[in-house]
Protein backbone atom coordinates (compact mmCIF):
# COMPACT_ATOMS: atom_id res chain seq x y z
CA UNK A 1 0.00 0.00 0.00
CA UNK A 2 3.12 2.37 0.73
CA UNK A 3 3.25 2.87 -3.67
CA UNK A 4 1.15 6.38 -4.08
CA UNK A 5 -0.47 5.77 -7.36
CA UNK A 6 0.48 8.39 -10.02
CA UNK A 7 -1.63 10.29 -12.30
CA UNK A 8 -1.47 7.88 -15.16
CA UNK A 9 -1.96 4.76 -13.35
CA UNK A 10 -5.13 6.46 -11.64
CA UNK A 11 -6.16 7.51 -15.17
CA UNK A 12 -5.55 3.77 -16.08
CA UNK A 13 -7.87 2.54 -13.20
CA UNK A 14 -10.27 5.29 -14.19
CA UNK A 15 -10.75 3.71 -17.92
CA UNK A 16 -11.27 0.69 -16.74
CA UNK A 17 -14.15 1.38 -14.84
CA UNK A 18 -15.43 3.71 -17.83
CA UNK A 19 -15.26 0.76 -20.01
CA UNK A 20 -17.02 -1.51 -17.51
CA UNK A 21 -19.89 1.25 -17.32
CA UNK A 22 -19.50 1.17 -21.40
CA UNK A 23 -20.23 -2.68 -21.38
CA UNK A 24 -23.17 -2.45 -19.25
CA UNK A 25 -24.91 0.51 -21.51
CA UNK A 26 -24.15 -1.12 -24.62
CA UNK A 27 -26.09 -3.98 -23.47
CA UNK A 28 -29.27 -2.00 -23.48
CA UNK A 29 -31.80 -3.36 -26.03
CA UNK A 30 -34.97 -0.80 -25.88
CA UNK A 31 -38.29 -3.10 -26.49
CA UNK A 32 -39.26 -2.34 -30.12
CA UNK A 33 -42.65 -3.36 -31.80
CA UNK A 34 -44.16 -4.17 -34.91
CA UNK A 35 -44.74 -0.96 -36.39
CA UNK A 36 -48.17 0.26 -35.91
CA UNK A 37 -50.91 2.61 -37.16
CA UNK A 38 -50.80 5.92 -35.29
CA UNK A 39 -54.36 7.15 -36.33
CA UNK A 40 -57.45 5.71 -34.83
CA UNK A 41 -59.35 2.98 -36.65
CA UNK A 42 -62.03 4.04 -38.99
CA UNK A 43 -65.65 3.45 -40.27
CA UNK A 44 -64.08 3.11 -43.63
CA UNK A 45 -63.18 -0.33 -42.99
CA UNK A 46 -65.56 -3.02 -41.79
CA UNK A 47 -63.43 -6.56 -40.69
CA UNK A 48 -65.60 -9.72 -41.75
CA UNK A 49 -65.17 -13.51 -41.95
CA UNK A 50 -66.71 -16.02 -44.33
CA UNK A 51 -67.14 -19.21 -44.04
CA UNK A 52 -68.16 -21.88 -45.69
CA UNK A 53 -69.51 -24.89 -44.29
CA UNK A 54 -69.09 -27.79 -47.64
CA UNK A 55 -65.49 -26.59 -47.54
CA UNK A 56 -64.89 -26.75 -43.63
CA UNK A 57 -64.27 -30.11 -42.40
CA UNK A 58 -64.59 -31.11 -38.22
CA UNK A 59 -60.52 -31.42 -38.23
CA UNK A 60 -60.41 -27.76 -39.60
CA UNK A 61 -62.65 -26.62 -37.23
CA UNK A 62 -61.15 -28.46 -34.18
CA UNK A 63 -58.05 -26.91 -35.51
CA UNK A 64 -59.69 -23.26 -35.42
CA UNK A 65 -60.70 -24.02 -31.90
CA UNK A 66 -56.95 -25.04 -30.93
CA UNK A 67 -55.63 -21.96 -32.84
CA UNK A 68 -57.76 -20.17 -31.20
CA UNK A 69 -56.77 -21.27 -28.19
CA UNK A 70 -53.08 -21.32 -28.57
CA UNK A 71 -53.30 -17.38 -29.61
CA UNK A 72 -55.39 -16.22 -27.07
CA UNK A 73 -54.51 -18.43 -23.85
CA UNK A 74 -58.12 -19.72 -23.02
CA UNK A 75 -58.52 -23.42 -22.40
CA UNK A 76 -56.48 -24.15 -19.84
CA UNK A 77 -58.60 -23.38 -16.63
CA UNK A 78 -58.31 -26.46 -14.22
CA UNK A 79 -61.09 -25.25 -11.50
CA UNK A 80 -63.50 -24.37 -13.39
CA UNK A 81 -66.72 -26.88 -14.09
CA UNK A 82 -67.33 -27.82 -17.95
CA UNK A 83 -69.96 -25.27 -17.96
CA UNK A 84 -67.84 -22.74 -16.18
CA UNK A 85 -65.37 -23.25 -18.96
CA UNK A 86 -64.21 -20.13 -21.78
CA UNK A 87 -65.20 -21.10 -25.51
CA UNK A 88 -64.58 -18.31 -27.75
CA UNK A 89 -65.76 -20.41 -30.71
CA UNK A 90 -67.18 -23.83 -30.50
CA UNK A 91 -68.11 -26.64 -33.10
CA UNK A 92 -71.90 -26.70 -33.74
CA UNK A 93 -73.76 -29.75 -35.42
CA UNK A 94 -77.01 -28.43 -37.00
CA UNK A 95 -78.84 -30.20 -38.59
CA UNK A 96 -81.90 -29.57 -41.35
CA UNK A 97 -84.95 -31.13 -39.84
CA UNK A 98 -86.49 -31.97 -43.53
CA UNK A 99 -83.25 -33.22 -45.44
CA UNK A 100 -81.09 -34.48 -42.43
CA UNK A 101 -78.63 -32.57 -43.71
CA UNK A 102 -75.98 -32.04 -41.18
CA UNK A 103 -73.41 -28.74 -41.50
CA UNK A 104 -70.44 -28.32 -39.09
CA UNK A 105 -69.93 -24.87 -38.17
CA UNK A 106 -67.35 -22.31 -36.43
CA UNK A 107 -69.58 -20.15 -34.24
CA UNK A 108 -67.73 -17.22 -32.73
CA UNK A 109 -68.94 -13.89 -31.70
CA UNK A 110 -70.50 -12.49 -34.52
CA UNK A 111 -69.10 -8.99 -34.26
CA UNK A 112 -72.98 -7.48 -34.84
CA UNK A 113 -73.30 -4.31 -36.11
CA UNK A 114 -76.04 -3.78 -34.10
CA UNK A 115 -74.61 -5.47 -30.95
CA UNK A 116 -77.24 -6.72 -28.68
CA UNK A 117 -74.11 -6.84 -26.19
CA UNK A 118 -73.38 -3.63 -26.24
CA UNK A 119 -76.70 -2.04 -25.90
CA UNK A 120 -76.81 -3.65 -22.84
CA UNK A 121 -73.86 -3.06 -20.98
CA UNK A 122 -74.23 -0.69 -17.98
CA UNK A 123 -70.39 0.18 -17.39
CA UNK A 124 -69.89 0.69 -21.74
CA UNK A 125 -67.14 -1.94 -21.20
CA UNK A 126 -69.11 -4.33 -24.15
CA UNK A 127 -67.95 -1.70 -27.28
CA UNK A 128 -67.84 -1.67 -30.89
CA UNK A 129 -65.02 -0.57 -32.45
CA UNK A 130 -65.10 1.76 -36.01
CA UNK A 131 -63.99 -0.84 -38.09
CA UNK A 132 -66.63 -3.52 -36.07
CA UNK A 133 -64.41 -5.37 -34.20
CA UNK A 134 -66.60 -5.99 -30.75
CA UNK A 135 -64.71 -6.14 -27.59
CA UNK A 136 -64.94 -6.02 -23.82
CA UNK A 137 -62.90 -3.52 -21.93
CA UNK A 138 -61.96 -5.22 -19.10
CA UNK A 139 -61.06 -2.30 -17.27
CA UNK A 140 -64.81 -1.10 -16.91
CA UNK A 141 -65.98 -4.73 -17.58
CA UNK A 142 -67.40 -5.26 -13.36
CA UNK A 143 -68.84 -8.95 -13.98
CA UNK A 144 -72.43 -8.52 -14.20
CA UNK A 145 -73.00 -11.06 -17.35
CA UNK A 146 -76.01 -9.18 -18.82
CA UNK A 147 -73.80 -9.26 -22.33
CA UNK A 148 -73.74 -12.71 -21.72
CA UNK A 149 -77.24 -13.48 -21.68
CA UNK A 150 -78.11 -10.44 -24.40
CA UNK A 151 -76.08 -12.75 -27.18
CA UNK A 152 -77.82 -14.57 -29.25
CA UNK A 153 -74.93 -16.65 -29.88
CA UNK A 154 -74.24 -17.95 -27.09
CA UNK A 155 -70.81 -16.39 -27.81
CA UNK A 156 -69.60 -15.07 -24.63
CA UNK A 157 -68.02 -16.52 -21.79
CA UNK A 158 -66.95 -15.65 -17.86
CA UNK A 159 -63.86 -15.77 -16.43
CA UNK A 160 -64.31 -17.95 -13.10
CA UNK A 161 -61.13 -18.18 -11.61
CA UNK A 162 -57.19 -16.38 -11.13
CA UNK A 163 -55.23 -16.93 -14.20
CA UNK A 164 -51.91 -16.12 -14.84
CA UNK A 165 -49.05 -16.68 -17.18
CA UNK A 166 -51.55 -14.72 -20.05
CA UNK A 167 -50.84 -13.75 -23.48
CA UNK A 168 -49.27 -10.34 -23.62
CA UNK A 169 -51.24 -9.13 -26.00
CA UNK A 170 -54.69 -11.07 -24.54
CA UNK A 171 -55.01 -9.71 -20.50
CA UNK A 172 -57.43 -12.46 -18.88
CA UNK A 173 -58.45 -12.23 -15.56
CA UNK A 174 -61.18 -13.86 -13.24
CA UNK A 175 -64.86 -11.64 -12.73
CA UNK A 176 -64.42 -10.38 -16.61
CA UNK A 177 -65.96 -11.47 -19.47
CA UNK A 178 -64.72 -12.21 -22.58
CA UNK A 179 -65.00 -13.30 -26.66
CA UNK A 180 -63.37 -13.68 -29.85
CA UNK A 181 -61.87 -10.25 -30.72
CA UNK A 182 -61.16 -11.13 -34.28
CA UNK A 183 -57.70 -11.52 -32.91
CA UNK A 184 -57.68 -7.50 -33.33
CA UNK A 185 -53.79 -7.29 -31.79
CA UNK A 186 -52.68 -9.08 -35.08
CA UNK A 187 -55.29 -7.23 -37.32
CA UNK A 188 -54.12 -3.95 -36.22
CA UNK A 189 -50.72 -4.79 -37.51
CA UNK A 190 -52.06 -6.05 -40.93
CA UNK A 191 -52.12 -9.91 -40.28
CA UNK A 192 -54.57 -12.37 -40.18
CA UNK A 193 -56.97 -14.18 -37.24
CA UNK A 194 -55.26 -17.16 -35.74
CA UNK A 195 -58.16 -19.58 -36.56
CA UNK A 196 -58.27 -18.32 -40.56
CA UNK A 197 -54.24 -19.01 -40.93
CA UNK A 198 -54.92 -22.62 -39.23
CA UNK A 199 -57.53 -23.68 -42.31
CA UNK A 200 -55.59 -24.60 -45.45
CA UNK A 201 -58.37 -24.37 -47.74
CA UNK A 202 -60.70 -21.61 -48.80
CA UNK A 203 -63.04 -22.81 -46.28
CA UNK A 204 -62.34 -18.86 -44.14
CA UNK A 205 -61.79 -15.61 -45.92
CA UNK A 206 -61.29 -12.80 -43.70
CA UNK A 207 -61.60 -9.39 -45.23
CA UNK A 208 -62.67 -6.19 -45.34
CA UNK A 209 -66.33 -6.14 -46.40
CA UNK A 210 -66.63 -2.77 -47.77
CA UNK A 211 -63.23 -2.78 -49.48
CA UNK A 212 -64.63 -3.76 -53.45
CA UNK A 213 -61.79 -5.71 -54.50
CA UNK A 214 -61.06 -7.61 -51.53
CA UNK A 215 -61.54 -11.37 -51.78
CA UNK A 216 -64.46 -11.50 -48.86
CA UNK A 217 -66.27 -8.58 -50.76
CA UNK A 218 -66.33 -10.54 -54.16
CA UNK A 219 -67.08 -14.23 -52.75
CA UNK A 220 -70.11 -13.06 -51.15
CA UNK A 221 -71.19 -11.15 -54.71
CA UNK A 222 -71.06 -14.74 -56.06
CA UNK A 223 -71.96 -17.02 -53.26
CA UNK A 224 -74.97 -17.57 -51.35
CA UNK A 225 -74.45 -16.59 -47.90
CA UNK A 226 -76.37 -16.37 -44.83
CA UNK A 227 -76.48 -14.74 -41.30
CA UNK A 228 -77.44 -16.86 -38.43
CA UNK A 229 -80.39 -15.88 -36.89
CA UNK A 230 -80.78 -13.13 -39.60
CA UNK A 231 -84.42 -12.97 -38.30
CA UNK A 232 -82.60 -10.68 -35.41
CA UNK A 233 -81.45 -7.64 -37.88
CA UNK A 234 -78.05 -7.65 -35.93
CA UNK A 235 -75.85 -7.85 -39.65
CA UNK A 236 -73.21 -9.72 -38.84
CA UNK A 237 -69.47 -9.40 -39.29
CA UNK A 238 -69.38 -13.34 -40.02
CA UNK A 239 -71.02 -14.97 -42.56
CA UNK A 240 -71.43 -18.73 -43.39
CA UNK A 241 -71.83 -20.46 -47.04
CA UNK A 242 -73.16 -23.52 -47.38
CA UNK A 243 -75.99 -24.13 -45.03
CA UNK B 1 -1.69 14.80 -1.94
CA UNK B 2 -2.04 12.59 -5.06
CA UNK B 3 -3.01 9.65 -2.76
CA UNK B 4 -5.61 11.93 -1.03
CA UNK B 5 -7.16 12.45 -4.35
CA UNK B 6 -7.41 8.64 -4.87
CA UNK B 7 -9.05 8.20 -1.98
CA UNK B 8 -11.32 10.67 -2.42
CA UNK B 9 -12.42 10.09 -5.93
CA UNK B 10 -12.59 6.55 -5.55
CA UNK B 11 -14.84 7.00 -2.81
CA UNK B 12 -16.57 9.53 -4.78
CA UNK B 13 -16.69 6.46 -7.45
CA UNK B 14 -17.76 3.93 -4.92
CA UNK B 15 -20.57 5.58 -3.81
CA UNK B 16 -21.88 5.67 -7.36
CA UNK B 17 -22.24 2.09 -7.48
CA UNK B 18 -23.72 1.80 -3.90
CA UNK B 19 -26.27 4.51 -5.43
CA UNK B 20 -26.41 2.19 -8.11
CA UNK B 21 -27.02 -0.80 -6.24
CA UNK B 22 -29.70 0.87 -4.05
CA UNK B 23 -31.66 1.08 -7.22
CA UNK B 24 -31.17 -2.53 -8.33
CA UNK B 25 -34.19 -2.77 -7.85
CA UNK B 26 -35.11 -0.40 -10.78
CA UNK B 27 -35.37 -3.35 -13.28
CA UNK B 28 -32.29 -4.45 -15.15
CA UNK B 29 -33.13 -2.27 -18.47
CA UNK B 30 -33.80 0.49 -16.53
CA UNK B 31 -30.94 0.50 -14.13
CA UNK B 32 -28.25 0.08 -17.00
CA UNK B 33 -29.85 3.24 -18.91
CA UNK B 34 -29.89 4.93 -15.30
CA UNK B 35 -25.93 4.27 -15.31
CA UNK B 36 -25.38 4.97 -18.56
CA UNK B 37 -26.43 8.59 -17.94
CA UNK B 38 -29.22 8.71 -20.07
CA UNK B 39 -32.34 10.51 -19.87
CA UNK B 40 -35.71 7.82 -20.83
CA UNK B 41 -38.55 9.48 -18.90
CA UNK B 42 -38.86 12.96 -19.33
CA UNK B 43 -38.95 13.42 -15.60
CA UNK B 44 -38.92 10.67 -13.11
CA UNK B 45 -41.29 13.15 -10.66
CA UNK B 46 -43.63 13.40 -13.58
CA UNK B 47 -43.83 9.55 -14.29
CA UNK B 48 -43.90 9.04 -10.90
CA UNK B 49 -47.00 11.42 -10.28
CA UNK B 50 -48.56 10.93 -13.77
CA UNK B 51 -48.20 6.98 -14.96
CA UNK B 52 -51.81 5.90 -13.83
CA UNK B 53 -53.22 8.41 -15.87
CA UNK B 54 -50.56 8.21 -19.22
CA UNK B 55 -51.49 4.13 -18.24
CA UNK B 56 -55.31 4.56 -18.91
CA UNK B 57 -54.93 7.26 -21.91
CA UNK B 58 -52.76 4.69 -23.15
CA UNK B 59 -55.05 1.51 -22.71
CA UNK B 60 -58.30 3.76 -23.94
CA UNK B 61 -56.59 4.39 -27.11
CA UNK B 62 -54.96 1.37 -27.74
CA UNK B 63 -58.25 -0.76 -27.19
CA UNK B 64 -60.96 1.27 -28.29
CA UNK B 65 -58.59 2.74 -31.18
CA UNK B 66 -56.22 0.88 -31.75
CA UNK B 67 -53.55 2.93 -31.72
CA UNK B 68 -50.88 0.18 -30.44
CA UNK B 69 -47.70 2.39 -29.83
CA UNK B 70 -44.66 1.76 -27.75
CA UNK B 71 -45.29 5.17 -25.55
CA UNK B 72 -46.66 4.52 -22.13
CA UNK B 73 -47.22 0.93 -23.08
CA UNK B 74 -47.71 -1.58 -19.70
CA UNK B 75 -45.36 -4.27 -21.86
CA UNK B 76 -42.84 -1.37 -22.21
CA UNK B 77 -43.00 -0.55 -18.75
CA UNK B 78 -42.65 -4.31 -18.06
CA UNK B 79 -39.74 -5.14 -19.82
CA UNK B 80 -37.80 -2.06 -18.70
CA UNK B 81 -38.07 -2.49 -14.77
CA UNK B 82 -38.21 -6.24 -15.00
CA UNK B 83 -35.62 -8.77 -12.95
CA UNK B 84 -34.34 -11.83 -13.36
CA UNK B 85 -33.78 -14.33 -11.13
CA UNK B 86 -29.68 -14.87 -11.50
CA UNK B 87 -29.61 -18.55 -10.03
CA UNK B 88 -32.85 -20.33 -12.81
CA UNK B 89 -32.41 -17.07 -15.33
CA UNK B 90 -36.06 -16.55 -15.24
CA UNK B 91 -37.74 -13.31 -14.68
CA UNK B 92 -39.23 -12.12 -11.39
CA UNK B 93 -43.18 -11.91 -11.54
CA UNK B 94 -43.86 -7.97 -11.78
CA UNK B 95 -46.31 -7.92 -9.34
CA UNK B 96 -44.25 -10.40 -6.56
CA UNK B 97 -42.87 -8.57 -3.37
CA UNK B 98 -38.97 -6.74 -3.50
CA UNK B 99 -40.16 -5.79 -7.47
CA UNK B 100 -40.22 -2.20 -8.41
CA UNK B 101 -43.75 -2.07 -9.69
CA UNK B 102 -45.03 -3.30 -6.43
CA UNK B 103 -41.98 -2.26 -4.20
CA UNK B 104 -43.49 1.36 -4.63
CA UNK B 105 -46.79 0.60 -4.44
CA UNK B 106 -46.46 -1.04 -1.01
CA UNK B 107 -44.71 1.52 0.09
CA UNK B 108 -47.05 4.63 -0.92
CA UNK B 109 -49.98 1.91 0.10
CA UNK B 110 -51.68 2.08 -2.92
CA UNK B 111 -53.14 -1.08 -4.27
CA UNK B 112 -53.07 -1.91 -8.04
CA UNK B 113 -54.72 -4.54 -10.13
CA UNK B 114 -53.50 -4.11 -13.63
CA UNK B 115 -51.55 -7.98 -12.97
CA UNK B 116 -54.98 -10.12 -11.89
CA UNK B 117 -54.97 -9.86 -16.06
CA UNK B 118 -52.49 -8.55 -17.23
CA UNK B 119 -49.53 -11.44 -17.90
CA UNK B 120 -46.96 -10.73 -14.79
CA UNK B 121 -43.49 -12.41 -16.40
CA UNK B 122 -42.03 -10.71 -18.25
CA UNK B 123 -41.62 -13.09 -22.05
CA UNK B 124 -38.21 -13.49 -23.32
CA UNK B 125 -38.82 -13.12 -26.62
CA UNK B 126 -40.35 -9.54 -26.35
CA UNK B 127 -37.09 -7.87 -25.91
S1 LIG C 1 -72.24 -12.12 -31.28
FE1 LIG C 1 -72.88 -11.70 -29.20
S2 LIG C 1 -71.02 -10.94 -28.21
FE2 LIG C 1 -70.66 -10.83 -30.42
S3 LIG C 1 -71.27 -8.75 -30.99
FE3 LIG C 1 -73.07 -10.05 -31.32
S4 LIG C 1 -74.21 -9.89 -29.39
FE4 LIG C 1 -72.15 -9.14 -28.98
S1 LIG D 1 -60.66 -14.50 -34.77
FE1 LIG D 1 -59.08 -14.94 -33.22
S2 LIG D 1 -60.21 -14.75 -31.29
FE2 LIG D 1 -61.79 -14.96 -32.89
S3 LIG D 1 -62.20 -17.16 -33.01
FE3 LIG D 1 -60.60 -16.71 -34.51
S4 LIG D 1 -58.67 -17.12 -33.43
FE4 LIG D 1 -60.28 -16.92 -31.86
Amino acid sequence: MNKALNRRDFIKIMNATTTGVAIVASGITLTTFASVSETPVTNKKRWGLLIDTNKLTETDIDGMVNACQQEQGWGTEIRSTSSQKPGWIKKLKIKDKATNKVSNLALMCQHCEEPPCVDVCPTNASMKREDGIVLVDKHLCIGCRYCMMACPYDARSFVHETLNNQKEHMPRGKGTVEACTMCVHKVDKGETPACVESVNSEAVIFGNLYDESSQINQTLKIVQSSQIRADLNLNTGVRYSGI
Amino acid sequence: MNRFLVVFLSLLVSSVFAYIDEYANLGEQASSIKASGKVFHESPSIIRKMHPEFLRHKRDKTLRQGIRTNEYSLKGCVSCHANKNKINNQYYSVDKQGQFCSDCHKKVGVSFDCFSCHRTVLREDLL
